[in-house]
């Protein structure tokens, strides 16, 4: 207490030197340190600093000349800049927090590391940084990179006579939340739609989780034959890219033409049925053909899981003079839940914007008398057509972000729901 | 006695159900493949089992003079084996590193990686474009093996992760009181138990290429480098043009490399995702 | 206290990094400015002498069609001394998506094609710049297509080809092309049974309806002098809903199978005709090829005449050459567009794409007027109009599908499906297109 004058000396002094990369280090007599830090600010500053310029330039004023400044990559030469930024001034951070631990550390009277101890330091610490940095680099530009640029563009109006090179791209706050809501075209069928939506997420991926599930406990029973098989065919329809499914089954289910009316429903004596003009045999198609398309995923998935159910529980479960049912309900299906948690809500979450397979089988339709949304669009196929075939650029990434918030915020709460992320051991 | 009774009727009825179940998964595979040795062109013509077959779907495919598709073939292999070996590593990098350290922003890394897949970003593709464009990534490959690798990286991450949380720890802390380093112990005590899970990631990582279209025929721009994704695109986007069965034929080309890969995973899928630890 | 300091730094931190970039924009804008203007400058002294020549032109064909454009770069070539390269692309698309991205960034094309309904669109965002020709070159050319190269009064580009749908019968199956609709419909009735069909037509997508709704009397927008007038539809008068009801009988009676109705309705309606099932259909000159290579002996002729005595007014699509905003060399690029477009290069593109090129000297041509099909599509597009171009009609397309689709399956009665699908247009063009 006596010397608390001292204590807090060099830690301040590192921290207050620091402002300017690698002094801090200096001070600490790190030298080698301090020399990469001064070192990497000098680098940085000598190959981003056209990029951070140019690009927050960009990024506030989004061009200022018309034909010349063009709005949109502007946007995109800025996240970079912001990105860049970002990542720089985490590496900045981290020297002032370096030079003043380790002036605390001197405050303290401990000796600080050689270079030879700060490098193994380095590597016992620093190494699962080390081995997440290169995904996480490659994720920062490839998938979040995208995701801000949308939400980005959710505040701008771009849209057909707002296009650059022509026009620039202004910022307009929340404008676009705004008109969303305004908007008469929706109010007669957002519900409708929305109610679709809802039941297709639902009914689409619980069939598909279900069959999943099912089959690959039907064929994990031990007394099976043929096990290698049977799972080489279940997981088929995985292999087929699923445009190309899609755009077959499109032509299997013609009313007139399509083998599933001409052959296999006159085969059973079944009368034709309106695959592609009555909604609701629409939608009853759609979620057959998803199912098809999404089983094999989980079947592998929960394959996986069943074998490494310890056997002893089942034997457990025998002694006590369990059913099949009881098993199943008691060990197998809750065993198979928990450990794919995380991966059916993301199943879910897919299905809930899954445009491909209703954009791909019947372009959303069929046609309702007074609606304009077809039978079969869901939310995010809807409001596609309606905002991209008018050019409505930043109005689609406004809906495409609040589609995401709904489904983001929905899915994380299921996944507390889940436990996933309080057991120690799953996290 | 009744036992064996109840064991015959659950195995028939099994036996039942899964004929059922493969019937309905092969038909519409059969059919496609039917279609693609049928001799018309259109899709309402095609049988499953044509009265005269013929390759000459296939075989135009394959004629260098006509067309690319063997080009194409070989790009997209090419592009998938390397996104598949990149994705692989980077993955068991990162699974690894949630599973094993407790370091600052773990938690949040892992939400982060989660909340990530579910966010839909078509709207994003000129995003990409631009990007891909500024770093002169355009129209090449390499370019388009970074962006399926990253776009691999958050959804794998969590199925390794969730892999290696099954591995006991008790397994490193030996090694480590035996003296091994951290790569040691990745390479020589985790990578070998995990070949399960990495064969379920390599097939994921391969088969996510192979099969788009969207982003490759955003970045790539000269013929002679598109996949076969693109060009079977093309081939039925064509406004009006008509051409199932060479369409067919084509779909049946890409489903073959994805069975075979999947055939020889099988035995890792079958061996199970915890067969190779000591179970805790 | 810890981490209330790092934040502090870091604040100071980025605000240096803010302040340090206001100077320099000065710096790094002009730059970049002076660059791009000589751009723009050049492209528009250009116009006015004879420039410099570019050592190269990069033009963008439709795909396929390279053919018709490889003797005429060559000549060009010849002529001017400008290497020519070439690249084949999607023009209903992919053309557009690729001039918004590449343009900008430098690596775009000189030269593109476009459908002519797009050029309000490509217009409005910038892509294609006006052209300057003398007279004498658009006299050459027929007057609607040139209308259509057309944008707010001023010319965008040349008219490479025109097409609109005709009538394609199976002359094994039908020996002569009917006179009237009346006519057909009696032979569709004695010949349809639901395995073969005596006419189809996909009547449930607009591009092929307009034909019945505008030649009794529907249409999209209302020309006035030259303009076309986005507040007057007249999908929902009188003429239109007779031509609706036309449209149903057809469904109703089951002279068209439900299977052609839709998105897989086109590739089925192929498939049957293909197959020697379909006496005859009303479809555009892009079929006549598949049609032959699948062994139809087919013959060609206009639309027949609607129940009122009108004829079909079918849409006319125009496509064009353009030149691009982004060019550098605005001048060469419209001499090429000239003479890509020039009669002897016309021709050749007529005996190599089979696409007719709108040259009225060539339209009384031998070549064009013995060509069963060719003098078809030219006869049929006396009577079409072309589809309007401006951006309002991106609006139109979904809402007549649906009416159209819902009238085909009877799930509507014709006045009210058109009445909903004039009052959607409206409010989607009121929505998304702000008045100017």
């Amino acid at each position: 207490m006596m010397n608390s004058n001292v204590t807090t000396k060099h830690r301040k002094n590192a921290g207050l030197l620091s402002i300017i990369p690698g002094f801090g280090q200096f001070y600490n007599k790190q030298f080698v340190k301090g020399i990469i830090f001064l070192v990497l600010t000098i680098a940085f500053f000598s190959s981003f600093s056209q990029t951070l310029n140019w690009g927050f330039w960009g990024l506030i004023t989004l061009g200022e000349i018309p034909l010349l400044d063009h709005s949109i990559f502007l946007l995109i030469d800025g996240i970079i800049a912001l990105l860049v930024a970002i990542i720089g001034l985490g590496i900045y951070a981290f020297n002032i927090y370096d030079a003043y631990n380790n002036g605390k550390k001197r405050d303290e009277g401990f000796l600080l590391n050689s270079v030879r101890e700060q490098y193994h330091n380095l590597l016992d610490n620093g190494f699962p940084y080390l081995m997440i940095s290169p995904g996480f680099l490659l994720l920062i530009f490839v998938v979040i990179f995208p995701i801000i640029f949308v939400i980005l563009l959710s505040f701008t109006n771009y849209d057909l006579y707002h296009s650059p090179p022509a026009k620039l791209v202004d910022w307009v706050g929340i404008q676009n939340y705004i008109d969303i809501f305004k908007l008469d075209l929706w109010r007669s069928t957002f519900f409708g739609v929305l109610g679709w939506t809802i039941v297709w997420t639902f009914g689409a991926t619980t069939l598909q989780v279900a069959i999943g599930v099912f089959l690959a406990v039907v064929i994990n029973q031990k007394d099976l034959k043929g096990k290698a098989f049977f799972r080489t065919i279940l997981i088929l329809p995985w292999a087929v890219p699923a445009f190309v499914s899609i755009l077959i089954f499109s032509g299997m289910f013609n009313e007139s033409f399509g083998v599933v009316n001409t052959q296999i429903l006159s085969m059973l004596g079944i009368d034709a049925i309106p695959w592609m003009t009555e909604e609701l045999w629409t939608r009853f198609a759609l979620i057959l053909i998803q199912s098809w398309l999404g089983f094999p995923f989980i079947f592998a998935m929960t394959t996986g899981v069943l074998q490494s159910i310890p056997e002893e529980l089942y034997e457990a479960a025998n002694v006590d003079g369990a059913s099949i049912s009881q098993k199943f309900r008691g060990i197998t299906l809750p065993m198979v839940l928990y450990a794919t948690a995380p991966i059916l809500i993301t199943q879910y979450t897919f299905n809930f914007n899954n445009f491909n397979v209703i954009f791909l089988f019947n372009g959303g339709g069929p046609a309702i008398p007074g609606q304009n949304a077809g039978g079969t669009d869901i939310l995010i196929s809807w409001i596609y057509q309606l905002t991209m075939t008018s050019g409505q650029y930043g109005k689609a990434a406004a809906i495409t972000m609040l589609l995401s918030l709904i489904v983001v915020v929905v899915a994380l709460w299921q996944f507390k729901r889940t436990n996933s992320f309080k057991e120690e051991d799953m996290m | 006695m009744s036992n064996k009774t109840e064991k015959i009727i659950r195995l028939s009825i099994s036996y039942l159900i899964l004929l059922v179940a493969v019937t309905i998964v092969i038909y519409p595979l059969l059919w496609v493949i039917g279609s693609s040795f049928n001799p018309g062109q259109s899709l309402s013509g095609s049988t499953m089992f044509p009265e005269n077959p013929t390759i000459k779907h296939y075989s135009s495919l394959f004629d260098i003079e006509k067309s690319n598709y063997v080009l194409w073939y070989l790009n997209s292999m090419k592009i998938s084996l390397i996104t598949m070996v990149f994705a692989v590593i980077s993955v068991a990098f990162t699974g690894y590193a949630f599973s094993r350290y407790r370091f600052i922003g773990r938690k949040n890394g892992l939400l982060t990686f989660l909340v990530l897949q579910m966010i839909p970003n078509f709207a994003a593709l000129i995003a990409i474009f631009v990007l891909a464009n500024r770093t002169g990534l355009l129209d090449s490959h390499a370019g388009l093996i970074l962006i399926y690798v990253g776009g691999q990286i958050p959804m794998n991450t969590w199925l390794m992760k969730g892999y290696l949380d099954t591995i006991p720890k008790e397994l490193d802390e030996s090694a480590r009181m035996d003296g091994a380093g951290h790569l040691r112990i990745f390479w020589q005590i985790i990578m070998p138990l995990s070949k399960p899970i990495i064969a379920v990631v390599a097939l994921f990582s391969f088969i996510a290429p192979f099969g788009d279209f969207i982003l490759a025929r955003i970045m790539l721009r000269s013929e002679e480098k598109f996949t076969m994704g693109v060009g079977l695109y093309e081939l039925v986007s064509k406004q009006f043009g008509n051409e199932f069965t060479t369409f067919a034929a084509g779909s049946v080309l890409i489903a073959i490399p994805i069975t075979i890969l999947f055939l020889s995973f099988q035995k890792y899928f079958i061996s199970g995702l915890t067969a190779g630890g000591t179970k805790g | 206290m810890k981490k209330s300091l790092i934040l502090l730094f870091m604040l100071i931190a980025s605000i240096a990094l803010l302040v340090a970039c206001g100077p320099d924009r000065e710096e790094t804008t002009p730059v970049k400015t002076d660059e791009t203007t000589t751009e723009t400058e050049t492209g528009e002294a250009e116009t006015a002498e004879e420039p410099a020549k570019p050592e190269k032109l990069i033009v963008w064909e439709d795909t396929d069609k390279s053919a018709a454009l490889k003797p005429a770069i060559e000549s060009f070539e010849k002529e001017y001394g400008i290497k020519v390269e070439f690249k084949e692309l999607g023009m209903a698309d992919k053309m557009r998506e690729q001039l918004r991205l590449d343009g900008p960034s430098g690596t775009g094309a000189d030269v593109v094609t476009l459908p002519h309904d797009q050029i309000g669109q490509v217009v409005t965002e910038g892509l294609i710049q006006e052209i300057e020709v003398s007279d004498e070159v658009l006299s050459t050319f027929s007057e609607s297509a040139v209308t259509a190269q057309k944008y707010d009064g001023k010319l965008y580009g040349l008219p490479k080809a025109t097409e609109t749908p005709v009538f394609i019968f199976n002359k094994a199956l039908m020996p002569e092309a009917p006179e009237t609709m009346d006519e057909v419909y009696a032979f569709s009735t004695d010949f349809t049974d639901g395995k073969k069909f005596g006419f189809l037509a996909l009547w449930d997508n607009f591009y092929f309806a307009h034909g019945v709704i505008g030649g009794m009397g529907g249409y999209v927008f209302q020309e006035n002098d030259g303009a076309l007038d986005r507040d007057d539809i007249g999908l929902n008068n009188d003429g239109a809903v007779a031509g609706a009801e036309y449209i149903q009988k057809w469904y109703a009676e089951g002279l068209f199978p439900k299977g052609i109705i839709g998105e897989s309705g086109g590739s089925a309606k192929d498939g049957l005709f293909n197959e020697g099932k379909v006496a005859s259909v009303m479809d555009g000159p892009w079929a006549f090829q598949s049609m032959k290579d699948a062994g139809i002996d087919i013959g060609v002729a206009a639309m027949p005449t609607l129940p009122n005595g009108e004829h079909m007014k079918t849409f006319m699509g125009v496509k064009g050459w353009h030149v691009s905003a982004f060019t550098e060399h605005a001048y060469w690029s419209t001499k090429l567009v000239e003479w890509l477009t020039n009669e002897e290069n016309a021709k050749i593109r007529f005996e190599l794409t089979q696409e007719i090129p709108p040259v009225t000297t060539l339209i009384a041509d031998p070549i064009i007027a013995d060509n069963e099909g060719a003098k078809a599509v030219a006869l049929q597009s006396q009577y079409a109009v072309p589809m309007p171009n401006i951006p309002e009609m991106g609006e139109v397309w979904g809402p007549a599908a649906s009416a159209l689709q819902t009238i085909a399956t009877g799930k509507a009665e014709p006045k009210a499906a058109m009445d909903d699908a004039v009052k959607n247009i409206k409010t989607n063009i009121e929505t998304n297109h702000p008045s100017k």
